[in-house]
């Protein structure tokens, strides 16, 4: 039994020190290893790229200014749009309305169901259009509407 | 590898760039060229697309020099920007790397006797950490880049000392699992050194 144990143990230990030379060689191999010289023309070719580099123009970084009321407009159109739609689904019979629903103003929904929803949507989409035509012009430097 | 470097002189290099003297670059890309050419060897073994790739850093650290915060040295902020200018690189065009079980095994200590074949060997190993997974072969580059510095290397790789310490050592074990007669090689290689030694002794 002991001597069963011993060999055992003697022959973890061995098992540990091949180990332990295995990961000793990985470090010498991995360790050593022979030094590149960058070819002549090396330095002169990321010089080169990087005169092209200083030479380009600045990029223009982006009007947020100018863009955030444009961005809001149409973030607000379509969450507007999005409620509108989930309303409209409400509507039909079998469909529970979320809660929050009900937070929206009462003569919001009855627009929701005027025949003349379909006439908002083409002024908003005219009004749109217009006010970006106007911004452009705007963003290009002419003032006025021609 | 450490880099003929002054912190000193990379700090008047950039300031003057930043002031607009674009020749002052050259200074730093003098100073730091083989350095980063050998880091993205280390990446990619392959020598011209090494060169390539170290460019591109040089070309991005250009680019970003204002953002430099001086909290960090120069180089360590050079060797982070470039070893992620490497990794994205790779990963749009990997390298072609056998899988790790597939790589071929050193051939057995019966036929080492020369040079030229211990460096095989020794090659067929270093190409193997490039077919570990991503996760572990990062940090068994840098950690050999960096002279065995895990500072440096966890630096370079934005990762806590810990974690790279883990990784070490996993990479390690499936290494020495790929590898399981290494020790082997080199002790027949050492033992017949010394044998053509006494040879020519005689």
């Amino acid at each position: 039994m002991n001597r069963a144990k011993a060999i055992r143990g003697e022959e973890d230990r061995a098992a540990l020190s091949r180990s332990a030379s295995v990961e000793s060689e990985l470090e010498h191999v991995l360790a050593t290893e022979e030094e590149l010289i960058p070819s002549s023309g090396f330095l002169a070719s990321v010089m080169e790229r990087v005169q092209e580099e200083a030479a380009r123009p600045a990029p223009i970084p982006f009007p947020w200014k100018r863009a955030v009321p444009g961005i809001l407009a149409v973030a607000g159109v379509v969450a507007w749009g999005a409620v509108d739609l989930i309303r409209s689904g409400v509507a039909q019979p079998g469909i529970a309305a979320p809660s929050w629903l009900a937070l929206v103003p009462p003569h919001l929904s009855a627009a929701a169901v005027l025949p003349v929803e379909s006439a908002g949507w083409v002024a908003l989409a005219l009004g749109a259009s217009l006010a970006s035509w106007l911004l452009s012009r705007r963003l290009a430097g002419r003032g006025g509407l021609l | 590898m450490k880099a003929p470097t002054s912190a000193d002189a990379d700090l008047a290099a950039v300031e003057r760039v930043l002031a607009g003297d674009v020749t002052a670059f050259e200074e730093i890309v003098r100073r730091w060229q083989a350095p980063l050419v050998n880091m993205a060897w280390r990446y990619c073994r392959d020598r011209g697309r090494a060169e390539q790739m170290a460019q591109d850093a040089f070309v991005r650290a250009w680019r970003g020099l204002a953002h430099w915060r001086r909290e960090s040295s120069f180089s360590s902020w050079l060797f982070a920007l470039a070893a992620n200018v490497y990794r994205s690189e790779l990963k749009r065009f990997p390298t072609e790397t056998l899988p790790l079980d597939a790589a071929p095994e050193p051939s057995r200590p019966a036929s080492q006797h020369n040079e030229a074949e211990r460096r095989e060997r020794c090659e067929v190993v270093r190409r193997a950490v490039l077919a570990l997974p991503p996760r572990y072969r990062e940090p068994v580059i840098l950690f050999y880049f960096h002279e065995m510095d895990l500072a440096a290397a966890a630096r370079s790789l934005g990762l806590p000392e810990g974690t790279l310490k883990a990784r070490l050592s996993r990479a390690r074990a499936l290494l020495r699992q790929r590898f399981p007669h290494l020790n082997e090689e080199r002790a027949a290689i050492e033992s017949s050194a010394l044998v053509t030694g006494k040879e020519a002794a005689q």
